[in-house]
């Protein structure tokens, strides 16, 4: 390769590699943009009915505030122990809207079944085995569910409890169980 | 080159730094103080609240920009290097080592006795409690006694350890609440707990914290702290074996050297950095480091290694309530001279493990929305306690801190190397050590229809500390018990690296209470205002 053609294409590789950061800063921005019909069509299939329809429009909703203030490139716990220093990978909006968009034609049938089985099949594919400890943007039908299953509002879900694990709560009273969850909490 | 003077300069910016210089400013009001710390300081208390939201909510850094990115060391368990050291996301834990700690080989003839007397050090347990602000209930154990009461009533008992506490006592084995750096009562001009439930980052002050110290110093007139400057090397006086200055870089103005004069120089840098320093600070008359002509600086390096187990029991444990708080038992502190040596701590806390949400079920099927759920809510039903036991070790001479040439800082300057390793006696113990444990962790299951979920052995050793070990004989000791150097009459070492072995438990409030009572020697290089 001669030298000019050489440099000619690293200007291009450099202006393209700008563009796509650009993309993806846009994509996370504006996340979910067109595609809020499918992420809420996925959260009804991977979130518990308990919720109710407004509980679960209002993880969606929480789970597109994630994506949107997510941090490309800001440091992570660095670990006791064995410890490390690491970053947050790029943002998983790009990745994500790409996987909604397979996923529209399943979530859009009408038919719950053939939702449930093509999101399995996602998953599948994704080579996804267990829950991500937090959202890592793999698939976002398991991030998504991660997003809510480990968080503090599933854990009381879970144990039907107003446990509050990530809230700051007085210690008085927590000799005690927690307080059973009121009604609305699981139905909201 | 800029030169600064002071009466004491500490180099090092942890809890022990905090502590040292709170006290000498109260001793000596008339001295100058300056700490130099190479991290930053990270004083901006009002950003913690988001700092924790965002480490829960996406993993990141709850104190982001706490490390040096080319100030790494090799078996180091911790990269935090800002104001506040390590003590900026301690858990807060406060416990005891106890008398047989200081006295293993009168007693058991094994390793070394430390040069200080134990009522001694129990004065300054009390005094390190009352300083950081300590919230506990007393053990029952006779052997345990104390002077003086916890400062602060001990944290609420939450209804997932009053479980646990019933389930561990049917053993046989006493159970209490762990004592803790954390106000169950407004203390100290700090709020009092609110359970977050992150104490490595506590967004309401309740948990102690150095910067906490360094903020009241630095509204002092005679108190300095310079953050982002890294000592490098520490200089004689010429023709003597005194202390004449130490030599630094500011990070953030790497162009102009600093120097740094005072009539006494502590070492508060931790059981990492200290014997480092002392190790690069070599020259034509200390030609293996300043300190050493004992050649033990950077040896006996120490922690405590640990067992842990998982235990399901029937017991409704909601996990979330306190998880950072937990029960202790000390009856295995103690060990009969006629049996075979064992000691050590044993831990309990709630756990959600064995009972988290998982995506595919016992048969691999995957598991979506209501599925999950009740898949989950099934495996919840049992509770789960978390048990660890951290057990004496005594480490080898050879248990080590070198410089490693083949890795170096943006200075130039090799960076350390820590390789933990046990002595003969401690080596053929672990076997007997291990059986112990297991046969421990059986007991336990099978109150309340137990179940082993898992057993784990730490492969690393934990509360580090040595590397400037203290003691009587200058042939086989770095300093004396008040930290000072055999060798250099103005130069101090206090905390962690002063520690000859690191017990059976935490050992943060240890390394306060020596650092304290050095504090009161160092004071006496000044005039009394009285």
């Amino acid at each position: 390769m001669r030298r000019r053609t050489l440099l000619r294409w690293i200007a291009s590789l450099g202006s393209a590699i700008r563009l796509t950061s650009l993309r993806a800063w846009a994509q996370t921005a504006s996340f979910p943009g067109d595609q809020t019909p499918a992420l809420g069509a996925l959260a009804a299939i991977v979130l518990p009915s308990e919720l109710g329809l407004e509980g679960i429009r209002a993880v969606a909703r929480n789970f597109e505030r994630w994506v949107r203030e997510y941090r490309p490139g800001a440091e992570m716990d660095h670990g006791y122990g064995f410890t490390r220093l690491r970053n947050k990978p790029v943002s998983p909006a790009p990745a994500y809207l790409r996987q909604l968009e397979a996923l529209v034609p399943a979530l859009t049938s009408g038919d719950a079944a053939s939702s449930r089985r093509a999101v399995e099949a996602a998953l599948e594919e994704a080579k996804i085995t267990d829950l991500p400890r937090s959202p890592d943007g793999r698939h976002i039908g398991a991030d998504l569910m991660a997003f809510y299953f480990r968080g503090s509002d599933a854990n009381d879900l879970c144990y039907r409890a107003a446990i509050g694990r990530d809230r700051c709560r007085s210690l008085a009273g927590s000799d005690n169980p927690p307080p059973e969850l009121p009604k609305q909490e699981l139905q909201k | 080159m800029t030169t600064h003077e002071c009466d004491v300069c500490i180099i090092g910016g942890g809890i022990s730094s905090a502590m040292l210089a709170q006290k000498l400013a109260e001793l000596r009001p008339g001295i100058s103080i300056t700490v130099i710390e190479s991290g930053k300081k990270l004083f901006d208390f009002e950003n913690r609240i988001e700092y924790r939201r965002r480490s829960i909510d996406y993993a990141e850094n709850p104190w982001p920009g706490d490390f040096i990115e080319d100030q790494a060391a090799k078996g180091v368990i911790s990269r935090t290097m800002a104001v506040g050291g390590s003590a900026l996301h301690w858990g807060g834990t406060c416990n005891r080592f106890s008398e047989e700690d200081l006295r293993l080989k009168s007693m058991y003839g094994l390793y070394t006795d430390w040069p200080i007397d134990w009522k001694e050090l129990e004065e300054f347990y009390c005094e390190a409690e009352r300083r950081l602000g300590v919230s506990g209930e007393p053990s029952p154990l006779p052997e345990d006694w104390r002077s003086e009461p916890y400062p602060m009533p001990a944290m609420v008992m939450t209804h997932n350890l009053k479980e646990l506490k019933q389930w561990g006592e049917k053993s046989g084995i006493p159970f209490w609440t762990t004592p803790q750096a954390k106000n169950t009562r407004p203390y100290d001009g700090r709020n009092q707990c609110i359970r977050c439930n992150t104490c490595t980052i506590c967004p309401t002050g309740a948990r102690y914290s150095p910067d906490f110290t360094f903020k009241r110093l630095l509204a002092q007139k005679n108190f300095a702290l310079h953050d982002q400057t890294l000592i490098r090397k520490l200089i004689l006086d010429d023709g003597k074996t005194t202390m004449a200055a130490a030599q630094a870089v500011n990070r953030a103005r790497p162009d102009e050297p600093i120097e740094y004069r005072a009539p006494v120089f502590v070492l508060a840098s931790g059981y990492c950095w200290s014997p480092h320093l002392l190790l690069l600070s070599r020259n034509s008359r200390f030609p293996d480091g300043l300190a050493n002509r004992s050649g033990m600086v950077g040896r006996y390096m120490c922690g405590h290694a640990f067992l842990s187990a998982m235990i399901e029991i029937d017991a409704k444990i909601y996990p979330g309530m306190n998880e950072q708080h937990g029960l202790i038992s000390r009856q295995f502190f103690r060990c009969k001279t006629d049996q075979p040596f064992i000691r050590h701590d044993l831990r309990i806390w709630e756990s959600a493990s064995g009972h988290e949400p998982r995506l595919r079920s016992a048969d691999g099927r995957i598991l979506l929305g209501d599925s999950l759920l009740a898949d989950w809510r099934e495996r919840a039903k049992r509770g789960t306690a978390r048990v660890r036991g951290y057990y004496d070790v005594h480490p080898d001479r050879d248990s080590s801190l070198t410089l490693d040439v083949t890795s170096r800082n943006r200075w130039g300057d090799p960076l350390p190397s820590i390789a933990h390793k046990p002595d003969a006696a401690t080596e053929s113990r672990q076997q007997f050590t291990r059986q112990h444990f297991q046969q421990l962790f059986q007991t336990l299951a099978k109150a309340n229809n137990g179940k082993m979920l898992s057993t784990g052995a730490g492969n690393y050793w934990d509360h580090p500390a040595g590397g400037c070990r203290m003691g009587a004989d200058p042939s086989t000791s770095v300093c004396d018990s008040f930290g000072q150097t055999h060798d250099h009459e103005n130069l101090f070492v206090v905390g962690s690296p002063t520690l000859p072995n690191a017990g059976c438990t935490n050992g943060t409030l240890t390394f306060v209470a020596l650092t304290l009572r050095s504090a009161d020697r160092i004071a006496t290089h000044f005039r009394s205002p009285a």
